[in-house]
């Protein structure tokens, strides 16, 4: 069926069937306290919380294993469920699905549904991919410096090998909450607060594809980390972030608490990738086709696939370990026919892609930079592209490296060898490019380009020691030590964690229309630079010498080197600190207005004003160029923000000829 | 308003446009193929969900630990049950893929009939399921296959009752949609973009419907049939 095009002048005004009335008035606003907001999704989290508490004690109170163990964890996980699921219906997500469901029309608009201004809403289910921006940027750097603070609290335990500050199942938990706090931040750390924020702006929507489903991948997180953080009142969890089994079948009612946030984060996850492939996918501005897609948006997309693919395993892992722990199943407890290499399995099909879900918007955060600061084109735009996606398929054909010192067959070692080493030659080209770009470049040594540099110099060690231990022979001999922890430190807090800071140091004049202070961007950069790698360079050397992870005592001739690791990391606690107070100061106290395009980039995102108008751009653009095409001469523009009438209907109008008949 | 400009060549249907219009319509377009996509994505992430089951399935069943992966004195489901369940959600599918090919030829109420009773049949199947979870003749740690029969199986139903929640709005919208505009062209743009997503939806909840269908076949077989 094809749509009449006539001018709405000539026509009968437009009301959808069963909606409003377009000239009808407005219902009347209700008064704040009854507006779903923060407030009526914690009263619905606690009514929720308590409610399946009371369930589970009723369903499960005579249960033999309840009343043997003296734990209930049914009442614990209904709790959790229920208490999440009051958390969203006090956010009002439920809302607009109860009314499709009666037969009443849902609100099509943030302006229509909510029209909260300043502060109000971000506190509130906000449909405007900027506010959801906003949200995820502020709550991941609560994430964040929640799990920084458990990490110095590791390393002042680890100030004396026999003098202690926590008892050892103090310190295991403290362990294990920093772990899982720190992998589920970081897998939406850029994706969430970045992609949402600025993927609309980079392709030329006005939106994203779905932002019902947008807010709710947000609002799932603040449930996911209190979820977790609830399980220290239980005494924490005994086994990391892995969650091997059976210890984590047999753990007490934290393990229900990573489970359930683990689950929480891993479905927040799949939401979040599916909006941005769809997005990406659906609502592309005219003109920005494939080899014009900003290379921070081809990482964006590569990750979400992985996100959407990999995430579900998790999800299900969770699943079958809250059964197991629950409603007695036996899928990890092998003298029932289960089996923990079951768990080892589902959870590193998830758990390696999730490696390349922290990496890879790293990538293309620092990409996205380098021609901007280094005034040339991005060499081999083609390459890097090809690398990401390299990467994103490889990734899901190497989780058994994780699984050669715990008993996998030895003729399946070589072959996950191989693959685990394959995968560094598409990470090889992302460096290559990188070189590329830098070649005779008159490089501007801004705070975001000195992030990226950072970025490239950490993860180059964290990539070279991953090569390195997905050798069989290393990886026997360093497994489950320091060394492991200093690799996988490097390519996370070296590499994404620097790649976040560019990328905000970036990007924020956009976001806030405020530029964060300078030369403190450059204290914080060096500071942290510094003492990052003072804290984790020394860890391989702890490492080989043969200190175990998450053991809270050690030999005594590494006192000296762990003493320094811990101040180190005090003074990169400090460093954050720094950040802290840069982001405050320059938001809040010294506010520096920075409306037009700071770095002169050519990014599309920069050619509307900062921070951005409703609706991101007063027309669709047509996209004529390449976003990095910097130095070339006679280089078009990079889009009409005005294009002629008629051209946009050119991105549709074979669609429509054809008819959208179902 | 004033502004209007001839149709862009190879689209003879469009008479005129305006900016309003044009921009109205890239995001119309855009949104129908948003639902096309996300239905196929939602499909491959459901895909891998159900594929952690099917894995644990054939996983604990060729390493048979302590021979516990469906020892012989150890009940099964009740095979009636499964066949009931699975045709339930199969003639479910069908009746609303019949129904489908109805509203295409422009029968609104045929599709409405057909959609009510596939809504009754998938909910039918949730209510079965619910009840032999209910009635379990095992313990669900008895065995390797009954602990995935106890996992899995949820899973299904909770996904099932979403496609039936999805299935219910879907019957919701179309009643405020005159039957007529499935004939002939809306007076408005609103009209007429709220037709067309709503057969972008109703299109997209067949795909998501049909795979639930060849799911519930894959299950039967594992758990009823080669257990």
């Amino acid at each position: 069926m094809a749509i009449d095009m006539q001018p709405e002048s000539d026509r009968q005004p437009g009301r959808e069937p069963g909606g409003r009335e377009p000239d009808a008035p407005p219902p009347p606003a209700r008064p704040w306290w009854r507006r779903p907001a923060v407030h009526t999704a914690l009263a619905g989290a606690v009514i929720g919380y308590l409610l399946g508490h009371l369930l589970g004690n009723v369903i499960a109170g005579q249960y033999s294993q309840v009343v043997n163990s003296g734990q209930n964890d049914y009442a614990i996980v209904l709790g959790y469920v229920l208490g999440t699921l009051g958390w969203l219906a006090g956010l009002g997500v439920f809302s607009d699905l109860l009314r499709q469901m009666t037969g009443r029309p849902v609100h099509a608009t943030e302006e229509a549904r909510d029209a909260s201004a300043g502060l109000a809403r971000y506190f509130r289910y906000s449909l405007d991919h900027k506010v959801v921006g906003l949200q995820y940027l502020v709550g991941m750097i609560g994430f964040f410096l929640t799990g920084g603070l458990l990490a110095m609290a590791i390393r002042t335990e680890l100030l004396s090998p026999s003098y202690h500050v926590f008892s050892s199942a103090t310190y295991t938990a403290i362990v294990g909450e920093h772990g899982t706090m720190m992998m589920m931040m970081m897998s939406s750390l850029i994706l969430g607060p970045l992609g949402n924020y600025l993927l609309p702006l980079m392709i030329g929507s006005k939106r994203m594809a779905f932002p019902r489903i947008e807010a709710l991948s947000f609002w799932l997180t603040p449930a996911a980390y209190i979820v977790l953080l609830s399980g220290l009142m239980f005494g924490g969890f005994p086994f990391g972030w892995t969650g091997y089994a059976p210890l984590s079948v047999q753990a007490t009612q934290g393990a229900d608490a990573y489970a359930v946030a683990f689950g929480i984060m891993g479905i927040s996850l799949i939401l979040l990738g599916f909006n941005i492939i769809v997005t990406v996918i659906c609502y592309r501005a005219p003109g920005m086709h494939w080899g014009r897609l900003p290379i921070f948006v081809w990482a964006m997309l590569t990750t979400s696939f992985l996100m959407v693919l990999a995430a579900p395993v998790l999800v299900g892992a969770m699943y079958m370990l809250i059964t197991d722990r629950t409603v007695q199943t036996a899928f990890f407890t092998d003298d029932l026919g289960g089996s923990s290499y079951l768990w080892e399995n589902l959870f590193w099909f998830f758990g390696h892609p999730e490696v390349y879900i922290l990496a890879l918007p790293g990538f293309g955060v620092v990409s996205e930079i380098l021609p901007v600061f280094c005034r040339k084109p991005l060499f081999g735009y083609k390459v890097a592209a090809a690398g990401m996606v390299g990467v994103t398929l490889l990734s899901f054909f190497v989780w058994q490296h994780h699984l050669f010192d715990s008993g996998i067959n030895p003729d399946m070692r070589p072959v996950f060898m191989l693959t685990t080493e394959l995968i560094s030659i598409p990470t090889g080209f992302i460096f290559l490019v990188a070189m590329g770009t830098f070649w005779k470049a008159k490089i501007r040594f801004t705070v975001p380009m000195l992030f990226a540099l950072g970025f490239y110099f950490n993860f180059l060690i964290g990539g070279i020691s991953g090569v390195y231990l997905s050798d069989v022979p290393a990886d026997t001999t360093e497994h489950g030590t320091f060394f492991v922890m200093a690799h996988f430190h490097y390519t996370i807090m070296g590499g994404l964690i620097f790649a976040f800071m560019a990328g905000l140091y970036y990007w924020l004049p956009k976001m806030m229309g405020i530029r964060l202070n300078q030369t403190l961007g450059k204290i914080h950069f060096w500071t942290m630079f510094v003492f990052f790698n003072a804290t984790f360079l020394p860890l391989f050397a702890v490492g080989m010498a043969g200190q175990p992870r998450r053991v809270y005592t050690y030999a005594r001739s590494l006192e000296t080197l762990n003493d320094w690791v811990s101040i180190s990391s005090f003074l990169l606690g400090v460093s954050i600190l720094i950040f802290v107070f840069n982001f405050v100061y320059s938001t809040v106290i010294a506010r520096v207005h920075e409306e037009g395009n700071p770095w002169n980039s050519r990014g599309l995102e920069w050619q509307v004003s900062s921070p951005p108008p409703p609706g991101n751009f007063a027309r669709v653009p047509v996209v004529l160029s390449g976003p990095y095409e910097y130095g070339v001469k006679d280089a078009p523009p990079v889009a009409d923000l005005d294009p002629p009438l008629g051209v946009i209907s050119n991105a549709y109008a074979a669609a429509a000829a054809e008819g959208a008949e179902v | 308003m004033s502004e209007t400009a001839t149709p862009p060549p190879g689209t003879p249907d469009l008479p005129a446009l305006t900016r309003e219009s044009e921009e109205a319509n890239f995001f119309h377009e855009a949104a129908l193929n948003a639902t096309w996509t996300g239905v196929r994505l939602a499909v491959g992430a459901l895909s891998f969900a159900f594929g952690c089951f099917v894995f644990a399935y054939f996983y604990l069943r060729s390493l048979n630990s302590h021979g516990m992966w469906h020892p012989a004195g150890v009940k099964g489901p009740q095979p009636w049950a499964g066949a009931v369940i699975m045709a339930l959600v199969v003639v479910s599918a069908l009746v609303q893929y019949v129904g489908l090919t109805r509203i295409k030829a422009s029968k609104k109420g045929a599709w409405q009939a057909s959609a009510v009773l596939a809504l009754v049949l998938g909910l039918a199947a949730i209510g079965l399921q619910v009840w032999e979870l209910l009635n379990l003749h095992f313990f669900p740690g008895s065995s390797g296959f009954s602990s995935v029969f106890v996992g899995a199986t949820p899973v299904f139903v909770i996904v099932v009752l979403a496609a039936m929640i999805w299935l219910e709005t879907l019957i919701m919208r179309v009643r405020v949609i005159p039957a007529i505009s499935f004939v002939e062209q809306p007076p408005t743009y609103a009209e007429a973009f709220a037709v067309q997503r709503f057969q972008a939806s109703l299109s997209a909840f067949t795909v998501l419907w049909n795979y639930l269908a060849v799911v519930a076949i894959v299950f039967w077989v594992l758990f009823y049939l080669t257990a």
